[in-house]
Order: C-alpha cells, then structure tokens, then sequence
C-alpha cells in the first residue's frame, strides 16, 4: 500500500533525491569543470521525464487524496521538466560567461522544479501552498543568483517581497475555504458545497483571495508591479524560466484549485472579476510593452501581456466549455513556453557581460550577421504576435474560439485589439535586428544556439501539424 | 466561549495591520515584521475553525497539520529573506525600500 | 459576559495594540519588541482555544527563532537603522485606506454572517496530541505534507546559506 503511493510521485520523489544529489556530488566537481553537474542536471530531470511519461494514462489518487495523477498532471510535468532543461541550456554557458558558475544554481532550479511538480499534482489545498513555497523559495534565491551585481540582489528582495506577500493572501484565502466547509481537500470540500453543509459567504471571501495571491503569481494586472524589474535583474536564464514555467504553474494552481471548487453560484459571481482582470492585464501589458527600450524589460511586460491572454482562455472554465477551456489554456501554454524559450535563448546569445547588451538597439545588425538566430527571431516574434503558420497563431485562434463560444465576444475583441497592437512592438524589434547596422557579438555557446534554432523549428512544425497537441491537450483531463 | 465572530474579526484586524506594514514601512525588516503579522492572522482563524468546526470530528488533526506547515512557511521566508536583506546592506549599506530604484522602465 | 470572554477582550487589545506600534514604532528595535508581544498575544489567544501545543510551538518557533533572528538582522543593520527620519513611505496614507477598507469589508462580512453564533463543539479529545502525531507520519493522512514541509526547508537552507557565504573573486 505505502509502496503503491510512493510509485504514484515517483518522477516528483526521484527528482528531488536527484536535487540532493547533486548538491552533494557538486562539491566533489573542481570549479573549472562545473559542466558535469550541468549534464548531471540534465541527466536527472531527463530521468524524471521518462518516469513522468511511463504514467501516461493513469488516473487515480494517492496518499489519502493528497495528490492526484491524472494526464492534466503529466501534460504539466513534461511542460515544467522541458522547461527545466532549457533553464539548464541556457544557463550552460551563461553562468561561466557571467562568472557565477556555481553548483547551487543546479540544485535550487531541481528544488523548484520538483514545486511545480508537486502543483501540478496538488489535490489538497494545503499541498497547493506547499507547492507554492517550494516553488518560490528558491526561485527568491535563484533571481540573485548574479549575486555581486545590485540589479540582481534587488530584483531578488522585490520577488521575495512580493512573494511572501502573495502567499499571506493564499494562505487567508485558504483558511477562509477551511472555515466554510472544514475540509482542505478538494474533493472534500466539493462534498461539503454540495450537501448544503458549506458556508457560501466564507467560501466567496476565500476565491477572491486565491485569486489576488496567484494573480501576484502569474503576475497578472493588477498585480504585476514587480515583474519588470525582477524580470531585468535577475540572470537572464532565470528570468527564462521564470516566464515560462513559474507562469505554468500559477495557472496550474489557477485550473485544479477553480475548476474544481468554483462552480455554479460562486462561479456567477467571480467571472466578472476574472473578465475584469484578463482584459485589463492583456491592455496594460501590450500598451506598456511599447515604449520599452530594454529588450528584458519588454519581453517582461510581453509576458503580462500573454498572461492575460491564458486569463481570456481561462475565464469560460465555469460554464458548460469547461473542457475547451482547460484545454485553450494549456494549449497556449505550450505555444507561449516554446516561443519565449527560445526568444530568451536569443537574448542570451546576444548578452554582454555584466549584463549588457540588452537595450534593443543594441541588437541592431544582429539579423545579418547571424542569418540562424536572426531567422529564429523572426520566428518567435511573428509566434508571439500570433502570424499564420506559427503556433502562437493555433494558440490564439483556439483560445479566441473558447471565449467566443463561451459568450464573451467583448474579451475576444479585446484580445483581437491588443494583439495588433502587439505587432507593433513585436516588428520594431526584427527592424532593429535587420535594418539597423552594428556590430553585435553572438557569445551564447552552443547550447543556447542549439535552443534557439530547436525552439524555432518546433514552432513552425507544430504550426504545419498542430493535431498532436491538440490531441494531447484535449486529453489533459483533471480527476475529480 | 468566546464568540466566533469575535476571533474572526481580530484576525481580519491582525491581517489588517500586517497589510498596512508590508505596503507602508520603508525599512525592509519592518516589512517582513508586517508579513509576520500576516500569517499569525492566518493562524489564529485556522485554530478558530477547528476549535468551533472540527475539534471533536474524526478529521480533527487537519487544520493542525496546516498550522504547523504554515509555521514551517513562515520560519523558511524568514530565513531566506533576512538572509537576502542582511546581503543587500553589505553591499549597499541600505535597507530602505525606496532606495532600490536601480531599474526603471 | 464570562471571564473567558473578558480575558480574550483584553488579550486581544492587547496583541491588537502592540501590532499597531510593530508598524508605526520609529525605532526598528521597539518594533521587534513590539512584535515579541504581539506574538505573545496570540499564543495566549491558543491557549483560549484549547490549542495548547501550539502555544509551545508559537513561543517556540516565532519569538524563540523568528522573533530573535529579525532582532539579530536589526543588530547587524544596525548603522540603517538609526535613521530617525520618518519611517513610512509617502504614499502610506494610501496604505492605510487599503487595510482599513479591506478590514471594513472583511468585518462587516464576517458579522452578518448567519452562521454568527455558531457555538463551539465539545473540546478536543485529550489524546489529540498523539494522534496529530501518528497522523503526520501515516500515508493516508499527512505524511505528504509533513515530507514536502522538510524538502522545503531543506531548499530554504541552501538558499539562505548561498546568499549569505561571501564568494571570493566576484566582487566588482
């Protein structure tokens, strides 16, 4: 019985023994060859992502309906240990270029990785903020991970802050779902809601908190202060990361903690709140993005920008498109995290030490001198646009379709606006690669390269033959 | 017995308080003190519900095992985080939240 | 009014007091003194609810660790600190009209609420203890939790010791 539970987690179990591993091992590896634990690293999270994909098809609980495996939880598991992977290539030769080629980077990035695991199999209320902290905590460290430079140490204390001010609102918010139906687990709680034994005003009070703490997370508007400057100080691979599979798992906890409980009655009275949001996040982030000069800086505020695109897609989750919705988001998600890799893998390979380099203009001549990064770069922009033949475009006409069907036109129309004015600022940086001369140093390595081009290529291919994903989102079912 | 609405409303008071630390003070550490308070709050209606909902049930030791995680919480975001204050001062001889204005947009 | 009810007023004035200096004291030191109370308080606010383990654990855990490591970070930031300027930011009126009107909304919510006089079950069984204890290491129950909770401190602890250890050769 203890080993049936125990072989449920196993890829979460195996990667965070693999975390200690390396921690250990690490101090056994001389400073120049500092890329052995990377491969360890990678090795690891490769580990846990054939254990991950061996539990394809599974659907049940373990540990007395803590966690829950089900395709929802492997979909995401394979999104956060890709993302972990690409962390790592990124960070292969950064952190050398960077001279902050430390161990701990390898091993605080598995202890995060193993937190968004754990959210994508949360069905406790206590294990979602768990997940959350677990998932944070190192992530605090990891943005001042370029620890001499004050950019980095600050963007590092304003995560933190922040932080630590959204899990209080979590936490608030959980306790107030305790009180009204004093159970913590979903489907507990779902029985209580049910059988009338509930308190429907606590039970309200406590969605409008989760909202408020995992909006900080997914840094949706108006919560999103702090995600410009974060995103500019920390390390570049980092800041990759963070767009991608922190955002991942906030919307993970966003879809297994709402569409379980927030149904019906209470459902009537957030969407509003959720529509209010979405659109709100997906003007200010476009409408701020233009006047960046800084590439970090605008990819930052693009980051908003999609998060309230994921917000569009997830706002219908109530009604009877429960399933698109879930499966739009996800959709999105995949598109969003493979394009943005790769549009950090170039501005990793275009960086100068000491964290230069990274206004657009500098860019300028980039687009020629390096015809592979450059053609990349036109890819990833048209993607995150949302241009025919890339997959952003699948994405957003998926997820325009979900909130059409669901009876929001005016979130469509919203989105549809903003997206153009996405172009706008999207193109000025493929101008500046292409039409503007200079003397740009590609310095990346070849990992980075390699991500760049890979990245590039899937989301063009998928974009040719979009069926499989589609097929593997659709079937991304959440056990209930 | 002491009403439930009494303690409700001293930890929404609590929490309150905590709130108004984290976004006022300018000192880092008074801002981490403000989200002490915070989760204190958090506990304090935690321990409420049991006693008034689930102190006798079969479930009774949930909301206890929530209380000692977010003790646990608590103790790791103070321990990564005045780690981080304490470095930043080395370094910029300031523990003001104002003065962190290295990067604007 | 009963005496349990008279000492819960005071206690909780008390604590309620003693957070309103935490976040307007001037010195940083009062501040942490201040909080040491507050803390208290809320401890004595356990013991009221029969939850006297975790009294220990808040004395303990908060102002045992907590509590004495903000005074300790106070000590080392001890030249920052002794600006007697004034110590909250110009936009803290604002501050203060967010958590008055979250608390407003919060206490009007919460004491109109139906289920106001909801009265308490009969106390805690007085092996509670013991069970929480087998209940923590037990599979069905919460283990999980209590496994993730060490994972989480073991990754804290890596993270506050990279940040604090000086390394050789990166200092610009």
């Amino acid at each position: 019985m203890n080993l049936e539970n125990l072989v449920a987690i196993l890829p979460l179990a195996a990667l965070i023994v693999w975390a200690v591993l390396v921690l250990l091992v690490d101090l056994w590896i001389p400073k120049s060859r500092k890329f052995i634990t990377a491969l360890i690293t990678a090795a690891g999270l490769a580990l846990s992502l054939g254990l991950t994909l061996a539990q394809n098809g599974q659907s049940r609980s373990a540990f007395g309906g803590m966690v829950a495996v089900d395709g929802f939880a492997v979909l995401l598991n394979v999104i956060f240990l890709a993302s972990g992977l690409a962390a790592v290539a990124l960070a292969y030769d950064y952190l050398k270029r960077m001279g902050i080629e430390r161990g701990e980077y390898y091993a605080l990035l598995l202890f995060s990785i193993s937190g968004m695991m754990l959210m994508a199999y949360a069905s406790d209320l206590i294990i979602v903020f768990l997940a959350l902290e677990l998932l944070s905590i190192p992530l605090y460290v990891l943005a001042g991970f370029a620890r001499p430079r004050s950019e980095s140490e600050e963007s590092s204390l304003k995560y933190f802050l922040l932080g630590a001010f959204a899990s209080g609102f979590v936490l608030y918010g959980v306790a107030m779902i305790f009180g009204a139906t004093a159970r913590t687990d979903l489907a507990g709680i779902v029985a209580a809601m049910g059988s009338g034994t509930g308190n429907p005003l606590l039970f309200i009070i406590g969605a409008g908190l989760l909202l408020v703490g995992f909006g900080f997370k997914v840094a949706a508007v108006p919560f999103h202060m702090w995600t410009p400057d974060v995103y500019q100080g920390a390390p570049t691979p980092v800041t990759g990361f963070m767009s991608v599979a922190v955002k991942a798992a906030g919307f993970t906890a966003l879809l297994r903690v709402f569409t379980a409980l927030f149904r019906g009655d209470v459902y009537a009275d957030l969407w509003p709140l959720l529509w209010g949001m979405a659109a709100l996040t997906m003007i200010a982030g476009n409408v701020l993005a233009i006047s960046q000069k800084n590439i970090k800086r605008l990819l930052a505020y693009s980051s908003i920008a999609h998060a309230g695109y994921l917000l569009m897609a997830f706002v219908p989750y109530g009604t009877r498109l429960q399933g698109d919705a879930v499966a739009s988001t996800l959709f999105y998600l995949i598109a969003y995290g493979l394009t943005s890799f790769g549009a950090w893998a170039v501005v990793v390979a275009l960086e100068k030490n000491e964290g230069m380099g990274l206004e657009i203009e500098d860019f300028a001549g980039a687009g020629r001198r390096y015809p592979w990064l450059g053609l990349a770069m036109i890819v990833f922009m048209l993607s995150f646009t949302g241009i025919p033949l890339t997959l952003g475009f699948w994405g957003k006409l998926y997820l325009f379709r979900t909130a059409v069907e669901g009876g929001y036109i005016g979130l469509a129309l919203v989105g549809l606006l903003t997206s153009i004015v996405s172009a706008y600022y999207y193109l000025r940086v493929l101008v500046v690669m292409y039409m503007k001369p200079g003397e740009p140093v590609a310095q990346g390595g070849p990992w980075v390269n390699i991500l760049a081009v890979a990245t590039a290529a899937a989301v063009v291919l998928l974009a040719l033959f979009p069926g499989p994903i589609l097929d593997l989102v659709s079937k991304a079912i959440m056990l209930q | 017995m002491i009403p439930l609405p009494w303690l409700l409303v001293f930890a929404a008071a609590l929490f309150c308080i905590g709130l108004f630390g984290v976004l006022a003070r300018k000192n880092l550490v008074a801002i981490l003190m403000g989200v002490e308070l915070m989760l204190n709050a958090v506990n304090v209606n935690l321990i409420a519900f049991w006693r008034y909902f689930s102190a006798a049930g079969e479930d009774s030791t949930r909301a206890w095992t929530f209380v000692a995680v977010v003790l646990v919480a608590a103790a790791a975001e103070a321990a990564v985080g005045l780690a981080l204050i304490i470095s930043v001062y080395r370094r910029r001889k300031t523990v003001v939240a104002d003065e962190l204005n290295l990067m604007k947009g | 009014m009963t005496a349990l009810q008279i000492i819960f007023l005071f206690v909780a004035a008390v604590t309620l007091a003693s957070a309103v200096m935490v976040v307007s004291a001037r010195r940083m030191m009062h501040a942490a003194l201040w909080l040491v109370l507050s803390l208290a308080g809320v401890a004595v606010i356990f013991a009221l609810l029969d939850a006297g383990f975790f009294t220990v654990v808040q004395v303990l855990v908060y102002i045992g660790a907590i509590a004495i490591l903000i005074i300790f970070a106070i000590m080392l930031t001890r030249k920052a600190m002794e600006d007697v300027g004034p110590q909250l930011n110009r936009g803290w009126w604002l501050a203060a009209l967010a958590a008055v009107g979250v608390f407003a909304g919060l206490a009007v919510v919460l004491v109109s609420w139906p289920g106001v006089n909801a009265s308490a079950g009969a106390g805690p069984d007085a092996n509670l203890i013991v069970t929480f204890g087998k209940d923590l290491v037990d599979p069905h129950k919460f283990v999980m939790p209590f496994e993730v909770a060490s994972v989480m401190l073991l990754a804290a602890l890596i993270g506050a010791i990279y940040v604090s250890v000086e390394h050789k050769g990166g200092q610009k």
